[in-house]
């Protein structure tokens, strides 16, 4: 019956010729080449969860007075963005589950996206012929902060009230066409005339995750062209690609990923609170909370406004605001670099040839402390946005505090960069750095000497020699038809196109 | 006579000392009032009900080194004289005062004397001269919790953050927590405004608001909704990024490592690597 229907399906989509190419292909194993894949199944518990949380929440800055199951607010006027997601949180069976298992998973998907963007930098993955998929991989991150930050603010609590404001501000800095672009988004000068949280809400449900979801596609479909870079060792070459193939190693690894992460998010989102708006109670203009921070991945550009010395741009005839050079300059600059690297790299070294062998980030030791000391630098500036919490806990003057991070964002990356450096160029001269260790026993003799035998870990033990093979070819309609696969377990090579 | 003009002298010399030699003097100043304190008490105990007078036993002992026999203020401390008990009940019962060294910052902590020997010292204070609140009742019966929420989050939460978990000001001012408090002290520091707290009551509060904010603090600030989870105290984002990058993408990267292989170098691609390290 299934075989029938399947012939039926084969004669007219050809599934069994594409699809045996697909199956074949190899995807070399490695821990790190996993990260990006937390992010893919992430973005699956986005929008499953994100699916949910629509058929609940209202976008709406309509004031609505409040009745419901949270007492502390009975009576209030909310708008109905508030009071749909604290009805979500408290009347809506699993609706508390789902919005934190969603806020849990924005922060997972945006910090792998970080994890594999490091990966990637400090590997050299980004190299030709990967250039193009790195652009798409950053312009990724981007996206997921965007959209990460108007998620937080749709609920239109007192906490993300003051974060759109702060985003307010920080658009109407923009010199010349900021207080035209500022009004524009919000209709009308600050508040605006309600109108912000249904225009977040289209882009946070629809714009943005289509635009994500098209650039995922490509970035795939980039990788699928390329075929995975890979370490070396292993018989692993330029011109092949070792690992397992697609059909049923690494397709039964990856599912089996996507459980692990989408069981962390669940864990997350059952136990532990995450944005609890009822406590915040709705946004008012007039009213506003100490010790507010943005979600972390905002948190560096806080930090970039607070510890911005208080200094404005007088030009003749217009004045360039202070929170410009933080927050909208810095960010500019940042992408930008980040986005030009590979060619800016390629400049330097000189070198454009094609690279599918993985560097280890302690054989390039100039690009490891450009990252690392880049890296630091946001590291301190994400501390900052926590500059009153820190000195609220460790009793110091909030003023020490906001100038120790002054000279701290400057000074830890000048001190990051030689320490990385010089601990790269140890690594990389050492000897069997990069290698497993090998099995000693360290013999005493009668006379008092010592010798060391090389031996093997436990009985019976054999060093695994690796030597991949060809992938032969896979027909699909065998296996449907209940043959066992026809590539064991093992090591494969697949030449490069 | 001869305690008021040996009083007199000592906090002469108090001042003087403080003067010249700043903190080191207080020792001085401490060892001669406390004969001062002797002669005072027997003078005048008798015309005091037994409440008053344990209250100015364990205020001579306790307090009066630095604000003085009569609650005057000196060099060290603030003049008590006209503050109403409320104003002191709080300051003592938070655990404020008194303080071990005068120039500490105070900090919260346990009273250091019995209900009672507080309601004490507080009502002594306040019968030394007439002024500022007696001590509430702190009863929230009736108040409307809801106005409260929308009463703090105008007033309060500019400072003692929305949660009440209390934060750094600017310079070295905090504006403290606000968990584990009596509604009795809620409706003291809002009548008294401690410290640098402002002024709300009365005039920017009514009595009926003060009482909303008080059940509102006392219910839902000291025991807040935590539905959800474990509730991070109630540091908002800083909190939950931590949780999110360490135990979340960090789990996941321990399952990664789990599930995935790790690489090796063969000899051959290592030297070629070290040699170009060496170039």
């Amino acid at each position: 019956m299934i075989d029938g229907l399947f012939t039926w399906f084969d004669n007219r989509l050809a599934i069994s010729r594409s699809g045996r190419h697909l199956l074949n292909k190899i995807f070399p194993d490695h821990w790190s080449f996993m990260i990006g894949e937390i992010a893919l199944y992430s973005f699956i518990v986005l929008l499953a969860t994100g699916v949910f949380l629509t058929l609940y929440f209202v976008p709406s800055g309509q004031d609505v007075i409040y009745h419901g199951v949270y007492k502390p607010l009975e009576g209030q006027v909310v708008s109905a963005a508030f009071k749909s997601t604290v009805d979500l949180s408290f009347a809506v069976r699993g609706g508390l589950l789902m919005r934190q298992m969603h806020h849990w998973s924005a922060n997972i998907f945006i910090g792998s996206i970080v994890v594999h963007m490091l990966r990637v930098f400090f590997t050299g993955a980004f190299r030709r012929p990967r250039e193009l998929n790195w652009l798409i991989g950053t312009t990724l991150m981007i996206l997921g902060i965007v959209n990460g930050f108007l998620g937080y603010s749709i609920p239109d609590d007192l906490v993300s009230g003051t974060g759109i404001r702060i985003a307010y501000s920080i658009l109407e800095s923009i010199p010349f066409v900021g207080s035209y672009l500022a009004t524009l988004l919000f209709g009308g000068v600050f508040p605006g005339d309600g109108s912000i949280i249904p225009r977040f809400f289209i882009l946070h449900v629809l714009v943005v995750p289509l635009i994500i979801l098209g650039l995922l596609g490509a970035h795939l479909g980039m990788l699928m062209k390329h075929k995975h870079s890979q370490f070396p060792g292993n018989g692993a070459r330029e011109e092949n690609v070792v690992g397992a193939p697609l059909w049923p190693n690494f397709f039964l690894k990856t599912q089996g990923f996507l459980f692990l992460t989408v069981a962390v998010t669940t864990l997350l989102g059952a136990f532990v609170q995450i944005n609890p708006i009822w406590l915040y109670g709705p946004y008012v203009p007039f009213h506003v909370s100490y010790a507010v921070q943005p979600d972390w991945y905002m948190g560096w550009l806080d930090g970039a406004l607070r510890v911005m010395p208080s200094w404005e741009l007088h030009l003749p005839g217009h004045m360039i605001p202070n929170v410009f050079f933080p927050a909208v300059l810095m960010p500019g600059i940042t992408f930008n670099v980040m986005m030009a690297w590979p060619w800016i790299e390629a400049k330097f070294s000189g070198d454009t040839a094609e690279h599918h062998l993985l560097d280890r980030p302690s054989h390039r030791p100039v690009r490891t402390a450009v990252g690392a000391a880049v890296l630091s630098f946001y590291f301190v500036l994400f501390g900052a946005s926590a500059t009153d919490v820190l000195a609220n806990y460790l009793s110091i003057s909030l003023n020490t505090v906001l100038l120790m991070f002054r000279v701290l964002c400057v000074v830890v990356p000048l001190i990051v960069y030689p320490i990385t450096y010089f601990i790269c160029k140890e690594m990389s001269q050492a000897k069997g750095g990069g290698r497993r260790k090998s099995f000693n026993v360290v013999i005493r003799s009668a006379e008092g000497g010592y010798s060391t035998v090389p031996t093997e870990a436990y009985a019976g033990y054999a060093r695994e020699t690796l030597e991949p093979v060809s992938v032969e070819e896979v027909d699909l309609s065998s296996i449907l038809n209940g043959a066992e696969p026809t590539t064991p377990a093992g090591v494969y090579q697949i030449p490069r196109d | 006579m001869r305690g008021v003009i040996l009083k007199k002298l000592s906090l002469f010399i108090a001042s003087l000392l403080a003067g010249t030699f700043g903190i080191a003097a207080f020792a001085g100043a401490s060892t001669t009032t406390h004969h001062a304190v002797a002669a005072h008490v027997t003078k005048h105990s008798s015309t005091l009900s037994p409440q008053l007078q344990l209250g100015q036993t364990l205020f001579d002992e306790n307090c009066s080194s630095c604000h003085g026999i009569d609650a005057q203020g000196s060099m060290l401390a603030p003049k008590l004289q006209g503050r109403g008990a409320a104003t002191i009940d709080l300051w003592v019962s938070s655990g404020w005062m008194p303080l071990a060294v005068p120039t500490d910052q105070p900090r919260r902590g346990v009273d250091k004397f019995t209900r009672v020997q507080t309601t004490a010292i507080a009502d002594y204070v306040a019968s030394i001269k007439a002024g500022g609140f007696a001590i509430p009742s702190g009863s929230i019966a009736g108040a409307n919790v809801s106005q409260g929420q929308e009463l703090f989050s105008e007033n309060c939460a500019g400072c003692h953050t929305i949660t009440g978990a209390g934060d750094a000001l600017s310079g070295d001012l905090n504006a403290p927590s606000l968990h584990g408090l009596t509604t009795t002290q809620i409706t003291e520091a809002i009548e008294t405004a401690p410290g640098n707290m402002p002024h709300f009551y009365p005039g920017a509060l009514t009595a009926t608001q003060v009482k909303d904010v008080v059940a509102y603090v006392a219910n839902d600030i000291a025991h807040p909704n935590n539905s959800g989870g474990i509730g991070l105290g109630g540091n908002g984002p800083v909190a939950e990024g931590f949780v999110g990058l360490f135990l979340g993408v960090g789990a996941c990267l321990l399952f990664a490592l789990w599930v995935g292989d790790r690489s090796e170098d063969d000899e051959e691609h290592e030297t070629e690597a070290v040699k170009e390290a060496h170039v």
